[in-house]
C-alpha cells in the first residue's frame, strides 16, 4: 500500500478536570489513507471531535505523532501549524460558526483574509463556490436569513475556499432536517468523488453508507466492527435502563 | 496577513458594532478633550504673560565687568594664593574680550558700547533736551536689534540717531513764558542741531564744547532702553570722553564699559549667558526672567495636562473593558480565524487594531471638540473682557485671554489617545491572540 495520508501512532489526548483526568483518547493508531471518505462514529464522549480537531491542527496531542504527508505535525510552531489549517484542512462544524454579520458571500471570502489575493479573484471565487453548493442567490444573505441546510453548505463553500486537501467535518449534519442533511451528505461525497480526502465525525451509523471507510471509536480506543456492535449495543442498552 | 486586509477587517469589526465603539470612543473624546481645551488654556495663560515683554528682545545679552554688591570690582589678583589684601581690580571688557566672545558659538554680533562722562545738552533751535548719549561700536544700530522708524540706523561721524520718546517729549523750552504749556516738538529728522558738552576745570571753572550734528534718524517705539536714548558712534564717544577726562583712552586698560551681544537666535541664549560669565563678566538676558515665569507655566501645563490624562486613564480603562467583552462574546469567531489560518499575530494584530481604533476616533472627535470648545473659551473672554469695561489683565494692561491650541497639541494628542487605545487592547488582544482554537471554537 502507498504511503497514507495521515498517520496516527500511539496516540493519547487527557484533559485534566480539577482532580480527575479525561482520556479523550488512550491510544489510536490508523492510517488513512489519500483519497478516501472515512466517517468517524461512536457514541457521544468517545473522542471522535477531539480525534477530529487533532488531525485538524487545533489542539496538540497529549502523546503521539500525527504526520500528514508524511511531516509531523508535533514539529511545526504555532506559525506553521495555522499555515498547514489555511492550506491543507477545510473544517465544517456542526453549528456552521458563520459570523452573523456577514453576508453569505463574505462568509465563504473570510478565509482569504489571511493570505494574499486579489478583492476580485475573492469575489470570484467565492461565487463560484457558492453556486457549486447551488446557493448563486444567496450570495447577499446574512446566516439569519437562511435556513440550518443553506447555513452548512455556505460553511462547506468557505472550508473550500483555500482549496484544501483534507475536508474535516464534525457532525456536518447534526442540526439538520434529513432531506438538508442528505444534501450536504451529497456534496461531501462530490468532495470526495473529486478527489479530496474527507473525514466525517457523526453519531448516525445510516450515514456511514456515504462513506469508503468506516473508523469506530468506543472510550478513545479504535475498535473492529464486531466489537463495536456488541459494546455499542451494551452501551444503548445501558443508557436506556432507569 | 497584508496589512491592507488587516486595516479593512479591523474597519469591519468596527463598523459592526457601531454602537459600542461609539460609547466607547465617547470616553476617549472627553478624555482628550480635556487634555486640548486645559494646555490650550495653559499656553493661553503663559502668552498672556510673556506678551508683557512684548517687544523685549531674546537674542540681546548685556555684558559689563563683574562688580561685587558694594561696588567693588571682584577679581582674583593674578598672584595666586589668595591675594591677601590686595585691591580688586575687574577684568576689563578690552578687544580680546570682544575676540573671545565673538568666537563662541551662535554668536551673531557683539558691539561694544561708551557712554559719555560729562554732562551734554541737546539743543534744537530754542529747545533744549538733558540726555545721556551712548556711543555705538556698530556701523549699523540695526545689529544692535534698535530699528529707526524715519532716516536711517546707520551711524557715522557727526550724526546721532535720536529715541523716538525724546523726539516727542524729551525737548523743553529753557526760558518758558509764564501760562506756556509743553513745547511743540521740533523738527529733527536731518536737521543740524548742537551738542554741549560740558567740563569742570581742577578749580571749578565749567568749560563747554559745543558740537554740531546732523540727526540721521529717529528710532521706532518699542518700549524699551532705547526710546530714551541718543545714540552716537563709538569712535565720537570716545574722543569726546578723551576731552571730558583731559587724556587719551586706552580701550586695553580702561576697557568698555558694556558690550552687547547678539546671538543668533534666541534659543541657546541662556547657554551663551552662562558662557560668557565663566569667562569673567556680568552678563543678562530679558530670557533670565522670562525662564522662572516658562517654569511656572509650564507645571501649569503639566498639571492641566494630568488633570486632562486622568479623563484618559478613565477611558483606557472602558476599551480594555468593551474589548474583554468584546472577546468573550466573540470568542467562536476567534477559534474560526485560527480554523481557516489566522496566526496568533494576525488575530493580535486584529484586536490591537480595534482597540487602537476606538483610541484614535475618540481621539479625532476630542482633538475637534476641544479645539473649539477652546475657541469659545477664548471668545467668552473676550466678551468678558469687553464687559469690563477693557481693564483685564494680570498686570493692568489690557491682556486678552489668548486661549491657544498648537498643531503639536492636537497632532500629540491624537496620538496619545491612539496609544491609550492600543494600550488598553493589549491585555484582552494577547488573550485573544493565545486561545487554544478548540477550545474557542466549542465556547458557548
Ligand atoms: N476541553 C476539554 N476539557 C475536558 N474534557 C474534555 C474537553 N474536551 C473533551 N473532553 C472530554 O473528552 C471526551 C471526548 O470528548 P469529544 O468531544 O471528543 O467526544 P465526542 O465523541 O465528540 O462526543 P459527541 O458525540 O458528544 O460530540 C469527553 O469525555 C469529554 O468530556
Ligand atoms: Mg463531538
Amino acid at each position: 500500500m502507498a504511503d497514507p495520508l495521515i498517520r496516527l501512532t500511539g496516540l493519547h489526548k487527557r484533559f485534566i478536570m480539577g482532580h480527575e483526568t479525561v482520556h479523550a483518547l488512550a491510544g489510536v493508531d490508523a492510517d488513512i489513507a489519500r483519497n478516501t471518505f472515512s466517517a468517524v462514529i461512536g457514541p457521544s464522549g468517545s473522542g471522535k471531535s477531539t480525534l477530529l480537531y487533532l488531525i485538524g491542527g487545533l489542539d496538540r496531542p497529549t502523546a503521539g505523532r500525527i504526520e500528514v504527508e508524511g511531516a509531523a505535525l508535533d514539529d511545526l510552531d504555532e506559525n506553521q501549524l495555522a499555515q498547514y489549517r489555511r492550506r491543507m484542512v477545510g473544517f465544517v462544524f456542526q453549528s456552521f460558526n458563520l459570523i452573523a454579520s456577514m453576508t453569505a458571500l463574505e462568509n465563504v471570502m473570510f478565509p482569504m483574509r489571511f493570505r494574499r489575493a486579489s478583492l476580485k479573484h475573492r469575489r470570484e471565487r467565492a461565487q463560484e463556490l457558492l453556486t457549486l453548493v447551488g446557493l448563486a442567490d444567496r450570495a447577499h444573505h446574512r446566516p439569519t436569513e437562511l435556513s440550518g441546510g443553506q447555513q452548512q453548505r455556505v460553511a462547506i463553500a468557505r472550508a473550500l475556499v483555500n482549496d484544501p486537501h483534507l475536508i474535516l467535518a464534525d457532525e456536518p449534519t447534526g442540526n439538520l432536517d434529513s432531506a438538508s442533511g442528505a444534501l450536504v451528505m451529497q456534496l461531501l461525497a462530490d468532495l470526495h468523488r473529486q478527489g479530496r480526502t474527507v473525514l466525517m465525525v457523526t453519531h448516525d451509523p445510516r450515514l456511514t453508507r456515504f462513506a469508503s471507510d468506516t473508523i469506530r471509536i468506543l472510550d478513545g480506543r479504535l475498535v473492529s466492527a464486531e466489537e463495536y456492535e456488541a459494546r455499542a449495543n451494551l452501551a444503548l442498552v445501558e443508557t436506556h435502563l432507569p | 496577513m497584508h496589512f491592507t486586509d488587516l486595516f479593512s477587517l479591523i474597519l469591519d469589526n468596527l463598523g459592526r458594532r457601531k454602537a459600542r465603539v461609539a460609547l466607547t470612543a465617547i470616553g476617549v473624546l472627553i478624555g482628550t478633550a480635556s487634555v486640548v481645551v486645559l494646555v490650550s488654556l495653559g499656553i493661553g495663560l503663559q502668552r498672556g504673560a510673556t506678551q508683557l515683554f512684548g517687544i523685549a528682545d531674546l537674542t540681546r545679552i548685556d555684558v559689563s565687568p563683574k562688580y561685587n554688591f558694594e561696588g567693588v570690582p571682584v577679581v582674583s589678583s593674578g598672584l595666586g594664593g589668595g591675594g591677601g589684601g590686595a585691591v580688586p581690580t575687574p577684568v576689563p571688557i578690552t578687544d580680546q574680550t570682544i575676540a573671545a566672545i565673538e568666537a563662541l558659538p551662535d554668536v551673531a554680533a557683539v558691539i561694544p558700547r561708551d557712554w559719555l562722562q560729562a554732562q551734554t545738552i541737546l539743543k534744537a533751535g530754542r529747545l533744549e533736551a538733558g540726555v545721556g548719549l551712548i556711543g555705538v561700536g556698530a556701523a549699523d544700530l540695526a545689529t544692535m536689534g534698535v530699528e529707526v522708524e524715519q532716516g536711517t540706523s546707520v551711524l557715522e561721524k557727526g550724526t546721532l540717531i535720536i529715541g523716538a520718546q525724546i523726539a516727542l517729549n524729551g525737548f523743553y523750552d529753557p526760558k518758558p513764558r509764564p501760562g506756556q504749556g509743553p513745547p511743540t516738538p521740533p523738527e529733527l529728522l536731518d536737521k543740524q542741531i548742537v551738542l554741549t558738552v560740558i567740563k569742570y576745570t581742577q578749580d571749578g571753572q565749567e568749560v563747554r564744547k559745543n558740537i554740531p550734528m546732523r540727526v540721521a534718524g529717529i528710532t521706532t517705539q518699542t518700549g524699551q532702553e532705547a526710546d530714551w536714548s541718543v545714540f552716537i558712534s563709538l569712535d565720537e564717544a570716545t574722543q569726546i570722553n578723551s576731552w571730558a577726562l583731559g587724556r587719551r583712552i586706552n580701550r586695553n586698560k580702561d576697557g568698555y564699559p558694556m558690550l552687547v551681544v547678539k546671538a543668533a537666535e534666541p534659543d541657546g541664549v541662556l547657554d551663551l549667558r552662562d558662557r560668557i560669565v565663566d569667562l569673567g563678566y556680568e552678563a543678562s538676558t530679558y530670557q533670565q526672567f522670562l525662564e522662572p515665569l516658562n517654569e511656572y507655566y509650564l507645571t501649569q501645563q503639566v498639571i492641566f495636562g494630568g488633570v486632562g490624562a486622568i479623563s484618559l486613564l478613565v477611558a483606557a480603562i472602558g476599551i480594555a473593558n468593551t474589548m474583554t467583552m468584546a472577546i468573550l462574546e466573540r470568542t467562536r469567531e476567534i477559534g474560526l480565524m485560527k480554523a481557516v489560518g489566522a496566526t496568533n499575530r494576525d488575530v493580535l494584530s486584529v484586536f490591537l487594531g480595534e482597540a487602537a481604533g476606538i483610541g484614535f476616533i475618540g481621539g479625532l472627535g476630542g482633538v475637534a471638540f476641544g479645539w473649539a470648545a477652546s475657541q469659545v473659551v477664548g471668545v467668552l473672554s473676550l466678551v468678558n473682557l469687553a464687559s469690563q469695561g477693557g481693564q483685564g489683565g494680570f498686570f493692568g494692561g489690557p491682556t486678552v485671554l489668548a486661549v491657544e491650541t498648537p498643531v503639536w497639541l492636537m497632532a500629540g494628542s491624537l496620538i496619545f489617545a491612539t496609544l491609550v487605545g492600543l494600550l488598553s487592547g493589549l491585555y484582552p488582544a494577547l488573550r485573544a491572540a493565545t486561545l487554544v482554537p478548540v477550545l474557542a471554537l466549542k465556547y458557548e
